[in-house]
């Protein structure tokens, strides 16, 4: 009987090992997109990263962009879908992380030949946040120490100038 | 005795000038200390409190070693001002390098000086990491950098520093610049100021009304506008943004950034010209004709080499992916509206020869432009004409050939010879720049594109450039860099003012 409990649980672990596999790839990385454009070229993708910069309206519709690690893409999509975003990348931010399914152009025939993904659901992987500066205080000493060596020097410049003049 | 006494003036007074040009440009970094203290970035700002120090201190120290040669008025000769112009860009790469390496974005010094170099000669290459989430101040800096670069440090310090600066001509020479523009080089250097300045409030606006009526907050519709104008002016090629012009998704920002690089990327001398009223300049400029005649030569083939692979699927995807690049590889912007890699995916051979060709002729001499120059081009090409007219004409006919440049001028050897001088050296540059990405194993034509682009002062890329590639290539792509924006000359001065140098030391301790 333990015998069968440890052959279950062998094959629970195995099959839970090969979800979390299909998990791993339920995505495409932005860099493949590019690298096999005509392989996806109007294919349903999934992609999934963070958005930076900021939200572009038009019209009913807005751009977005979203970068992987691996490269970055416009996002065309439905405007009310874009307002569930709440941070975009910066220095300041670290962008929420979407995953984004839509139909992948290599040069989209409405958008002047474009690279881009036109979007039919987005969802929010993980929320974005503010990014707080860290000040190293040695940083701070050493900003202080070479401001004061600078007017120093400027001084002794000016004086030595004047003298010249004179 | 005389000769180590003569050598030990001339270090002075290289000392001194190179001194002013590097106190002018650390003083422009209190424009990213400012940008950083108003949008609250506390750790940027002290970086460039620290850079700004370290370069204020240098520059200093090196006017007060050089002040004797000013008291004793020693004159500038040719090899100081050349070597003073390449001198001070080198110190200056060093220089403002600090702020990219203490910001954490570039993973070496290198990767730091190659970005500085690439700003400086309007290259537009970029191996800063994570660009996404730069500060607004790093941003600033690296556009500062190309816009300067574009104009000259020589330039920028002639501008201000008027009377310290003696020997003026033989600086801006040793720039890569010849155009008077007044008769006097001061003069010149504050109307090449005074176009920027004019083009870059108007550009700024411009660029900051389509930023917002594509959906930029007002705000960053500003910063967008005006570090996409420093770059399109400048020819340089930086964008804020990882995916450079594609981050904006809008043609009407694609093509006023595209009329703004090809304004830059002409000599300030039509611009002064065009200023002045004599509008005739436009169609009678060699440099104009040659720019027309390459420029719409290389579009066409283009189109129609990318028409035949059926790449883009209409007209407006033909000029927003194909003519864009195209101008933009011409003029030396390096603005790109596709992926780095799709270059080399989907364009084919004929796509990216065209692309080599249009990077290696460049702009208009004395512009923000890198390349030969159309002026070379057009050059060449007239004499080329000439030598068969003449091969044609009876022998005792003595014709005078003519090209137009802001005036009429006699097309003579000397002319023809000192063109194909430097057109020599850019393909000798470019060759060996492509033999090394080969060596290192990118396939020939993604090192010949890249070898093109960083000769002629580009920044487009085919996707070789990256932090990961070989530290030697790195150095090498610097060096071609700094070749091409200095046009050659004052590099070789500088080398050889060094190797003399240390000549002279080795026959001295030889002697004692």
């Amino acid at each position: 009987m333990p015998k069968y409990i440890k052959t279950l649980i062998w094959v629970l672990l195995f099959t839970s090992a090969l979800t979390f596999q299909v998990n791993a790839q339920s995505f495409t990385d932005i860099n493949e997109l590019i690298e096999k454009a005509k392989e996806y070229n109007g294919e349903e993708v999934t992609i999934q990263g963070e958005v930076i910069g900021e939200s572009m309206k038009r019209g009913n519709y807005s751009w977005i962009n979203i970068n992987d690690g691996t490269n970055a893409i416009g996002i065309w999509l439905d405007s009310d879908i874009a307002e569930e975003i709440l941070f975009y990348g910066n220095y300041k931010c670290k962008g929420d992380t979407v995953k984004i399914t839509g139909i992948f152009n290599r040069a989209c025939k409405e958008h002047g030949g474009e690279t881009d993904l036109h979007s039919s659901s987005l969802e929010i992987v993980k929320n974005g946040y503010e990014v707080k500066d860290q000040i190293s205080p040695v940083k701070i000493i050493i900003a202080v120490i070479l401001t004061i060596l600078t007017l120093e020097l400027m001084l002794i410049l000016v004086k030595v100038i004047k003298n010249r003049r004179l | 005795m005389a000769g180590l006494k003569h050598r030990q003036n001339g270090i002075e007074i290289i000392s001194y000038y190179t001194g002013y040009i590097v106190l002018i440009v650390a003083s422009l970094m209190t424009i990213p200390i400012i940008t950083s203290l108003l949008f609250f970035e506390w750790n940027p700002m002290l970086d460039f409190i620290i850079s700004d120090a370290i370069a204020f201190i240098l520059g200093i120290l090196m006017i007060m070693y050089g002040m004797r040669s000013k008291e004793r008025n020693h004159d500038i000769q040719w090899k100081h001002g050349f070597v003073i112009a390449s001198l001070s860009w080198i110190v200056l790469t060093v220089l403002c390098a600090i702020p990219y390496m203490l910001s954490g974005h570039s993973l070496s010094f290198v990767d730091a000086c190659f970005d500085v170099m690439s700003g400086f000669t309007t290259t537009g290459l970029a191996l800063t990491q994570d660009l996404d989430h730069i500060s607004i101040g790093l941003n600033m800096w690296r556009h500062i950098l190309t816009f300067i670069g574009g104009q000259g440090m020589v330039v920028l310090t002639l501008t201000f520093l008027g009377k310290e600066m003696g020997g003026a001509f033989k600086m801006y020479v040793g720039e890569g610049k010849d155009i008077e523009l007044v008769p006097n080089v001061k003069g010149t250097a504050r109307q090449i100021w005074k176009i920027s300045m004019i083009y870059l409030i108007i550009g700024t606006i411009v660029l900051w009304i389509v930023g917002m009526s594509i959906g930029l907050k007002p705000v960053s519709a500003f910063l967008h506008a005006l570090f996409i104008f420093a770059s399109s002016w400048s020819t340089g090629g930086f964008a804020p943004n990882s995916q450079n012009i594609m981050y904006y998704h809008s043609i009407m920002f694609e093509t006023v950034s595209m009329v703004i690089f090809i304004l830059g990327s002409l000599n300030f001398g039509i611009h002064y010209a065009i200023w002045q009223g004599k509008r005739k300049e436009i169609v009678k400029n060699i440099e104009i004709q040659s720019f027309l005649v390459t420029s719409f030569v290389a579009c066409m083939l283009a189109l129609a080499g990318l028409a035949k692979l059926d790449v883009y699927p209409n007209a407006i995807a033909g000029f927003r992916r194909v003519i864009f690049n195209v101008i933009s590889a011409h003029t030396t912007t390096g603005f790109g509206s596709i992926y780095a890699r799709q270059f080399a995916l989907e364009w084919g051979d004929f796509g990216i020869l065209i692309m080599v060709v249009a990077m290696l002729i460049g702009g208009s001499a004395c512009s923000t432009a890198g390349g030969f120059k159309g002026l070379r081009v057009g050059i060449v090409f007239k004499g080329l004409i000439m030598d068969v007219k003449k091969l044609l004409l009876p022998e005792r006919s003595m014709n005078v050939y003519k090209y137009h440049h802001l005036k009429d001028r006699v097309l003579d050897d000397t002319v023809i010879k000192s063109s194909a001088i430097i057109i020599i050296c850019y393909i000798v540059t470019f060759t060996t720049g492509t033999i090394l990405g080969t060596f290192y194993g990118y396939p020939i034509s993604a090192s010949a594109f890249e070898s093109a682009s960083v000769t002629g002062n580009v920044g487009l890329s085919i996707g070789v450039t990256t932090s990961s590639m070989p530290t030697a290539m790195k150095l090498f792509y610097i060096i071609a860099m700094y070749l091409g924006r200095l046009e050659f000359l004052s590099v070789f001065a500088l080398i050889g003012y060094f190797l003399g140098g240390v000549k002279k030391a080795c026959q001295n301790i030889l002697k004692h």
